[in-house]
């Protein structure tokens, strides 16, 4: 590109371009302190849901909640996403199944926590654990390594026994971080469900069905599609919407020449 | 100065010793509670449980327990607001958590 083509980009007023249309486009004014509106309320109330009525919920809410998906933002519009329902209870449970043997065996081979502290299997898991722990600090955050444990004792579930299922499948050659993507069109997903009083909770455990040919012949997930995450859907147990305090957190402010630190 | 310390970034907690993983701690208002039941079945991680006579239980965190996900459900589901959340979740090292202020509820600004 010469310079001359850099210099052509027109620099003119956006407001003035827009007046000379001779329609009239209106500023929202929101007033300081102004009351939560509706999507702003679904932001606010929406928690993981964890446990479910068995009512089935409605195919079309499902539809419905898949439409808001579809028209989640991603990098170059590329949409790299997929999903999969799965509705059958027994389906579910097998699912269920795979991914706690998975858990199972993840926590014998690297949860030191599982044996008599000071003993050998004690030691020689620990070591391995604490390597593992600096190869991958995400997955091995002490947080996912109780849940699964808890997973392999059976306190805790995978798929919490929701009604519907959806995978969400990522296209591994989306444009830029398609995981990003996924992350927003699944939002898009949760958010949209809560509005219409259903529950869901992400499912980042779904990721081991990837390690089954099996499942993955019978769900048809193959390259250049896998699994990045899924989503419970069902009707919550009572009504867990009241707000609830949560953390601040740090943000860097910069406005007239100065730096402030807000919370 | 570096947000986390050499020795931080190397250390990484052990998951067995509760004063390097701090989970969530959720306190009970006894005299508010109603013994209704919901956050023990609400809660993901079965961390809660009933204690005391027929028609007077109330409800307590297990002893002991390792699984508390900080997950709050607890909280929102109590119409009488007998639970809170007293001490977020924050471990030692190279997952300490950074950049944090104070618990509040949704502002208005």
């Amino acid at each position: 590109m010469s310079d001359a083509s850099v210099m052509a980009l027109p620099v003119e007023d956006p407001e003035e371009i827009e007046a000379e249309t001779g329609r009239r486009f209106e500023v929202n004014e929101v007033a300081e302190g102004a009351d939560w509106n509706p999507v702003e309320q679904v932001v606010l109330r929406r928690r993981s849901i964890r446990k479910y009525k068995r009512k089935q919920v409605a195919p079309h809410l499902i539809r419905r909640i898949l439409e808001a998906g579809r028209y989640a933002p991603s990098q170059g519009n590329c949409q790299p996403w997929k999903f999969v329902v799965v509705r059958d209870a027994d389906m579910i449970q097998g699912m269920e199944d795979f991914c706690v043997e998975s858990c199972r065996k993840l926590s014998r081979g690297l949860d030191y926590a599982n044996y008599e502290k000071g003993s050998l299997k004690y030691v020689l898991t620990r070591a391995k654990a604490k390597l593992f722990n600096r190869l991958q600090p995400n997955m091995l955050h002490p947080v996912p390594v109780s849940a699964i444990t808890g997973i392999a004792q059976g306190r805790f579930a995978v798929f919490h026994r929701a009604p519907t299922v959806v995978l969400l499948l990522m296209d591994k050659r989306g444009i830029g971080t398609p995981e990003i993507d996924i992350g927003i069109c699944g939002t898009n997903i949760v958010l949209a469900a809560h509005s219409l009083g259903l529950g869901t909770c992400w499912i980042g455990f779904s990721k081991f069905l990837n390690q089954s040919h099996e499942w993955c012949a019978r769900l048809g997930v193959e390259a250049p599609y896998e699994i990045s995450e899924a989503i419970t859907v069902g009707y919550p147990i009572g009504d867990p919407t009241r707000p609830i305090p949560r953390e601040t957190h740090e943000i860097a402010w910069f406005e007239g020449g100065e730096k402030r630190v807000l919370y | 100065m570096a947000l986390l310390s050499k020795t931080e970034r190397r250390h990484f907690p052990d998951w067995d010793d509760a004063a390097q993983c701090l989970y969530q701690r959720v306190t009970i208002d006894l005299e508010v509670c109603d013994g209704c039941k919901l956050c023990t079945v609400v809660c993901p991680a079965n961390v809660l449980e009933l204690f005391g006579d027929k028609g007077k239980k109330k409800v307590r965190v297990k002893e002991n327990h390792r699984g508390c996900i900080s997950c709050n459900n607890c909280r929102a589901i109590c119409d009488t607001g007998a639970i809170a959340a007293t001490r977020p979740y924050d471990f030692v090292g190279f997952y300490r958590q950074l950049g944090r202020g104070d618990f509040s509820m949704p502002r208005k600004f």
